[in-house]
């Protein structure tokens, strides 16, 4: 009796063993645990993908070098790098941080389906744990390319158990992914608080929302096309049989996912930018409308545009395809202006977060002129499968994802954990990750516009490639670098880090997430929270500002 | 003050542009914008650089506007030591928005129209060529058929480790000068792709289907070309040469081809396609 009312008194303080910390974990529906598994999990896959990018980087470093000892490990540390990029890193962050903010960013206490939202981690857990099991088969995981060509995909040419392996397990993790786009959707829809009308949505929730919906229209064909790829590997189906046009047909299901798929990794980060320049700016976002319309423009236009990287198959309609790349520079355009109007006559303060903002926004800038450069089918033929796509796309999408990625988790870490993190080592490492980025990536520009293709594990010293891979190779050395003081910096946090109880630990938060409890309480809020503007937090917090439009709001100086 | 701290800015990007004229990129490389060849290699690379150059030079300056505005607002409105309230809080203006709506959506057009009028020269097709090339790829070397001589070349794979001198031993397209030529381009197992750096174009070749691309190579010379598909394990070898080379040259290579008995044309025959794993000989004829 005694002891019941022990165990009673200390219920939800006594400490916990390290078993039953696993099984809360692992059996949670709680969505910002979920999240932070996101967080955690996508984290570690990107220092492993990281990692194979080294050794490829080291094994072009010199002509004719045997870093990797054959050809087709190079070729399968390529085909996982990609992969593991986008599909075990980049979209799977896109849940973590859609996990753990965008339910307290509409005033709601969890997900719509909590248990839906904890299968659809699972699937992703076990899904990109089967693909790159690939690795711990005999012939080693699918070398094929991430985008995995018909026929040179099928048994005949990519005979290996890994092949199979990653079509099935993307296949599974695919599912997880529609499942979440699925849950976000009809959260937002339905679970927004008194007040929260869809225009007072802060822009990281909105593109949430858009971002689902690509989700929802772009991985079904891409699971249906991985179930036909594996029923051709091991049930002889003839589906992407040349004989029947197969492989174009593959090329059409695959980009009809893979396009959606890069803004499925843009958007989400365009929206954590999108939060942190108005607090670092102490002003609005600027244009909140024009930013959400430009928003699910250019999701619309992605669905229309898969065949630009198709352009040199000889077999599809360029001008069509062409216009409709070109156009996406619009909407995209109108972002980034809309990011400087933020900027403009601000109160701009440098704190971490917006260092890496500012970064992502002067990389972004140069994805986005090499992309209308690309988007011209002229241009193209000259440019496609070379390093200068290669250089195209990690300046768009690591400039995005992993810019926006650090400057997300330095903004919202106390939120997540109740410490803020060590601010002189957060600079530290992002002038080391933005000249390690731009030493890697600018200099393959030049090296596809002189005739590298991608993809190629070695050259010859005629080709006078060596001295600007050895350039690139150095500097993605420095870029690995960067990534020390951060997990130093996570590290010393934890031990002793300055603890935060504030609200608002920043001063100038604008959305709801702001307005409740550091670190989040159970159920994001013990009130339900009052929204009369897109910023209500900044509302509590500086109320002779409050409602203001132009004129007052008082004076910078005093 | 705050003028002269402007003009302090303003000398940084001045000082790159002339660290750059400086840093031995010749006149010549720049005024292509560091495509590779020289002036008029085909018919259509003139009509490439100048859309490149031309299209690079917009950019630049849309670029250095987004970034010079950029860099603006963070240095003149960054917070100061001691400074209290907030700027005013303001939350949109049509007129601007609408600005950086149309004028994009003009500089677009203009660029589409463009590369409208040269992509559509170069896929223009010749219906009748001076020389005729058949291609077929294999994993991982190229065959050249020459249709009109009636004599084909066939490659083997090249082999190389870092040493230099191996570019001689790379199977050799030789092509007439000032010919129009047409290529018809195929693969016998997976997806290549036909790149000769300098022309400024490559296009891919499939098994099951033909591909054509048409030009005139206007300067003699030897020309890199690569497979710019990935096709396997040895992708990156997979290199050939071609050679633009006078009529008579031209001439003599095929007769030294046909004296060597290589008459006749090979085709894709050996598709191995055609044994996929369950594929029934009955069926498929």
């Amino acid at each position: 009796m005694a002891t019941a009312t022990a165990s009673k008194s200390t219920y939800g303080t006594s400490k916990k063993t390290k078993g039953q910390i696993l099984v809360d974990w692992i059996t949670t529906t709680d969505h910002k645990k979920i999240g932070y598994l996101y967080l955690i999990t996508s984290f570690a896959y990107f220092l492993i993908g990281g990692v194979m990018a080294l050794v490829i980087r080291a094994q072009l470093a010199a002509p004719g070098l045997e870093i990797v000892q054959t050809k087709e490990q190079y070729n399968q540390l390529f085909t996982m790098h990609g992969t593991i990029m986008l599909l075990m890193f980049a979209t799977p962050l896109f849940a973590a941080f859609a996990n753990i903010l965008m339910p307290v960013q509409i005033g709601a206490p969890d997900v719509a389906f909590p248990r839906l939202n904890a299968i659809a981690y699972w699937f992703y857990f076990f899904g990109s744990f089967v693909a790159v099991a690939g690795f711990f088969t005999p012939q080693g995981a699918a070398s094929f390319g991430w985008f995995a060509y018909a026929p040179l995909s099928n048994t005949t040419f990519s005979p290996g158990l890994g092949g199979d392996l990653w079509v099935f397990g993307l296949a599974l993790s695919g599912f997880g992914t529609i499942m979440g786009g699925v849950n976000f959707i009809t959260t937002i829809l339905t679970m927004r608080a008194p007040g929260m009308t869809m225009f007072r949505l802060p822009i990281f929730t909105w593109n949430t929302l858009v971002t689902s919906i690509l989700v929802i229209m772009c991985f079904p064909p891409f699971a249906a096309a991985l179930f036909a790829l594996g029923a051709d590997r091991r049930f002889d189906a003839h589906i992407f049989d040349p004989a029947n046009g197969g492989p174009m047909l593959w090329q059409h299901l695959f980009w009809f996912f893979g396009h959606p798929e890069v803004y499925i990794l843009a958007l989400p980060f365009f929206g954590i930018v999108s939060e942190i320049f108005p607090v670092f700016s102490r002003k609005p976002i600027f244009g909140y409308k024009t930013l959400v319309y430009a928003t699910i423009a250019i999701a619309a236009l992605s669905m229309t545009v898969w065949a630009h990287h198709m352009y040199v198959t000889g077999s599809v309609l360029l001008p069509f395809f062409a216009f409709t790349t070109m156009l996406i520079a619009i909407p995209t355009g109108v972002k980034v202006f809309n990011w400087i109007g933020t900027l403009w006559k601000g109160s701009v303060t440098f704190e971490t977060p917006m260092l890496y903002s500012l970064g992502f926004l002067t990389t972004f800038i140069f994805g986005g002129l090499t992309g209308v450069i690309l988007a011209s089918p002229a241009l193209d033929f000259h440019l496609s499968d070379s390093y200068f796509v290669v250089a195209h796309f990690h300046y768009v999408v690591f400039g995005t994802v992993v810019f926006a990625m650090f400057a997300g988790i330095y903004f919202w870490y106390p939120k997540m954990t109740g410490k803020m993190l060590n601010e002189r080592l957060g600079k530290i490492q992002f002038w080391l990750l933005f000249l390690g980025f731009h030493i890697t990536f600018l200099i393959q520009h030049w090296l596809g516009v002189i005739g590298m293709p991608r993809r190629y594990a070695t050259y010859l010293p005629e080709d006078g490639f060596t001295w600007m891979n050895q350039v690139s190779t150095l500097g993605s050395a420095l870029l690995a670098l960067s990534i020390i003081p951060f997990l130093w910096n996570i590290y010393i946090t934890a031990r002793k880090g300055e603890k935060t109880t504030l609200n608002d630990p920043w001063g100038y938060g604008r959305s709801l997430e702001w307005a409740t409890g550091t670190p989040f309480p159970r159920h994001n809020f013990t009130s339900i929270p009052r929204v009369r503007s897109e910023s209500p937090a900044f509302d509590l917090n500086h109320p002779e500002a409050a409602g203001s439009e132009v004129q007052t709001a008082g004076k910078k100086k005093d | 003050m705050l003028k002269k701290r402007g003009l302090k800015w303003a000398v940084l990007p001045a000082a790159a542009a002339v660290l750059l004229l400086l840093s031995g990129c010749s006149q010549q490389e720049f005024s292509r914008g560091f495509l590779p060849g020289v002036p008029g290699v085909t018919n259509h690379t003139d009509r490439i650089t100048g859309l490149w150059t031309t299209s690079w030079i917009v950019l630049w300056g849309i670029g250095l506007i987004a970034w010079g505005l950029m860099f603006y607002a963070v240095i003149v409105y960054r917070r100061r030591t001691g400074e209290t309230g907030l700027p005013p809080q303001l939350r949109y203006n049509n007129p601007i928005e609408t600005l950086f709506t149309v004028v994009p959506l003009i500089i677009t057009i203009a660029f589409f129209a463009y590369t409208a009028r040269d992509m559509a020269a170069i896929e223009e097709p010749n219906a009748n060529p001076d020389v005729t090339i058949s291609v077929i790829a294999k994993q991982w070397s190229w065959d050249f058929n020459y249709v009109d001589g009636n004599v084909y070349d066939s490659g083997v794979q090249s082999q190389f480790a870092g040493e230099t001198g191996s570019e001689a031993a790379l199977p050799t397209l030789y092509l007439p000068v000032n010919k129009s030529v047409k290529v018809n381009l195929s693969a016998r197992d997976v997806i290549h792709s036909f790149w000769v750096v300098d022309f400024l174009y490559k296009k891919d070749m499939f098994p099951g289907r033909t591909n054509y691309m048409y030009f005139t190579p206007q300067v003699e010379g030897t020309y890199k070309g690569k497979c710019a598909e990935l096709c396997g394990e040895y992708h990156s070898m997979m290199l050939f040469n071609v050679k633009v080379v006078s009529q008579a040259e031209y001439d003599a290579h095929l007769a030294a081809l046909a004296a060597a008995g290589n008459v006749g044309q090979l085709d894709n025959k050996y598709d191995r396609n055609q044994n996929l794993p369950g594929d029934n000989p009955e069926i498929r004829g």
